[in-house]
């Protein structure tokens, strides 16, 4: 039976079965809970069919040529619009993004800045060793979850990388160490063996911890008496040892680590120490994945990064990016913006409300498939089919491997893809000029 | 051996049976009940009585009925039963890369994810029912369960 590609969350599993008549979707198999729950979006009671516009403070329904002409109005209009979002749709509809961006002299920014994207501007001084999923699934013996509760945010990552048979790894789960490196006894702890290492490190102490790491590969015996960061002597002393004698390790970096203390100098250290143990070790090496969570969040750093030499966080003014330390965190702050134009993502419900409520004070255009608390402020909302079951594209998975995503099923009448609506909308604004 | 201990072990031939050994042995297998031992139910055997009652008690809690029991609400799907059970492992070639198995499930299968939730298709094939020796102390499925979401027990 043919095999699907579920665009639930980042792990793109390629090996859902799906029973469908074309039309409706009738059974899965193999896919995780979150992954059903995306199916379920098709005919879900907050799927938005029909494009809509506020007039006199209420949404109401128009026909797509009202709207886009609106959209284009607002764009035109708007002196520094924000582009936000783009990390659920295709790298197709993501270039298209660029474009708008670019020939309405916007500002483009992903979820990846606030995400995984920090991993990669970091490792431009230091340097990142990356891996695929494929060969952990062959290779690692060794595999450390540091800050990152792999089941329940992506559910089938473990079954895929801890439990699986590969092919020097013939025996699956009890070749392989687990270490969970996390302050919280999160559900990941409970597939632990007897081998394998849980380290509860105090809050906000990572970057002790590193540091100390970093110290012992150097000089051998500076580890204190008393542990560090809440961990004991044993415990660094083991997992020194697994780091320094793994065959394959893999380290996978989660919202933990991200968004721990002086963030920006725990991945530097993390990455200088990973650099430092691969030249020191003779027979094995470690390398790094990030865990982001949308489907194609990857996408969009690898997109931007091909084609204007930067990831994510673009200014563009006379059709060429400029250089700007700006992120969509400090832009939104110093309301350096007057109007947010957001495509598959959903600010008003995810970010503070200090933030949230600089938003929802400008124009808002929303292009999604359901209704959120973004929809609801909106000015404009353009529904959309639901990427990789009604619509197909190039999505890349959480560990940068390009995934061609086919579409399964028709979309309902009158609705477009996001290509196809960021296409009329590149189009309509050339039109017109500016 | 550990039933003989507690019988009367005068080989009074009253139960039926030859020797209190073969009495022991029936005793075992589950052929016979303590009170086929008249001696035993004399107030003299009181306490070894009560002591072979309690070891029957256990011994026959193998023969009860296993069930796997997988709870919808806790479970999300996740695949690690269906990839980490070693019957499904042995049969079903997808599951060596952590992929989910065919459609429609080989007959050894024991869990198939649908629509977001493990689902137990058959027991039959468990190393707790076929397998012999330590093998049948399986309890892979229910260790490994991130939600804790399976259960072995006998009912």
């Amino acid at each position: 039976m043919k095999r699907e590609v579920c665009t639930g969350c980042s792990l793109l599993c390629d090996d859902i079965i799906v029973r469908s008549d074309g039309l409706f979707i009738d059974e899965i198999y193999g896919a995780c809970l979150k992954g059903k729950e995306h199916f379920d979006q098709v005919i879900s009671p907050n799927r938005i069919v029909k494009p809509m516009i506020r007039k006199e403070g209420k949404l109401i329904s128009t026909s797509w040529d009202e709207a886009l002409n609106k959209t284009i109005e607002l764009i035109k209009e708007s002196k520094d619009p924000i582009f936000y979002g783009f990390s659920t749709v295709t790298s197709e509809a993501q270039l298209k993004g660029l474009e708008l961006a670019r020939i309405a002299s916007g500002y483009i920014d992903s979820n990846s800045s606030i995400c995984h994207g920090q991993v990669l501007d970091v490792a431009k001084k230091t340097g990142i060793s990356l891996t695929t999923l494929s060969e952990i699934i062959n290779k690692a013996d060794l595999i450390i979850l540091w800050g990152a509760n792999a089941a329940e945010s992506i559910p089938r990552l473990l079954g895929k990388i801890v439990f699986s048979r590969g092919k020097f790894r013939m025996t699956g789960r009890e070749i392989k160490t687990l270490i969970i490196i996390d302050p919280v006894k999160t559900a990941s702890f409970n597939v632990m063996g007897v081998r394998d290492i849980a380290l509860r490190i105090e809050p906000g102490k990572d970057f002790e911890l590193i540091k100390m790491l970093k110290e012992e590969c150097c000089t051998e015996n500076s580890i204190p008496e008393k542990g560090i960061a809440g961990i004991d002597k044993s415990d660094l002393k083991r997992l020194l040892v697994q780091l320094t004698n793994a065959e394959y390790g893999v380290i996978i970096l989660g919202q933990g680590i991200l968004q721990a203390n002086q963030k920006l100098n725990v991945i530097e250290e993390l990455l200088e120490l990973v650099e430092m143990i691969n030249n020191k070790q003779e027979r094995g090496r470690i390398s790094l994945m990030t865990m982001g969570g949308h489907s194609n969040m990857v996408g969009f750093d690898q997109m931007t990064l091909t084609f204007y030499g930067k990831r994510g966080s673009i200014k563009f003014e006379n059709g060429n990016p400029i250089d700007s330390d700006d992120n969509i965190i400090s832009k939104i702050t110093r309301d350096n913006f007057d109007l947010m134009f957001v495509v598959g993502s959903d600010p008003i419900a995810h970010f503070p409300k200090a933030l949230s409520s600089k938003i929802a004070k400008k124009p808002l255009i929303v292009i999604d498939n359901k209704k959120s608390a973004t929809t609801m402020v909106a000015d404009v909302v353009l529904p959309s089919s639901i990427t990789g079951i009604e619509s197909g594209g190039l999505m890349f998975r959480l560990d940068m491997t390009p995934i061609n995503v086919k579409p399964i099923i028709k979309p309902p009448s009158n609705v477009l893809s996001d290509q196809e609506i960021l296409e009329k909308l590149i189009e309509k604004f050339k039109g017109g000029g500016k | 051996m550990e039933l003989y201990k507690y019988l009367p072990k005068t080989n009074c031939k009253k139960c039926g049976k030859p020797t209190c050994m073969a009495f022991a042995l029936d005793l075992l297998q589950g052929k016979a009940k303590i009170d086929d031992c008249p001696p035993l139910l004399q107030p003299k055997y009181k306490k070894q009585y009560e002591q072979l009652k309690e070891l029957l008690g256990s011994e026959e809690g193998k023969e009860k009925e296993l069930r796997i029991n997988v709870d919808p609400d806790l479970c999300d799907g996740c695949g690690i039963c269906v990839t980490v059970c070693p019957v499904n492992a042995r049969y079903c070639q997808p599951t060596l890369s952590g992929k989910a198995p065919d459609y429609p499930p080989d007959d050894h299968q024991l869990f198939q994810v649908k629509k977001g939730k493990c689902e137990l298709l058959s027991i039959q094939h468990c190393r707790r029912v076929e397998a012999e020796g330590r093998e049948r102390e399986c309890r892979v499925c229910e260790t490994y369960c991130p939600r804790e979401a399976i259960k072995i027990e006998y009912v």
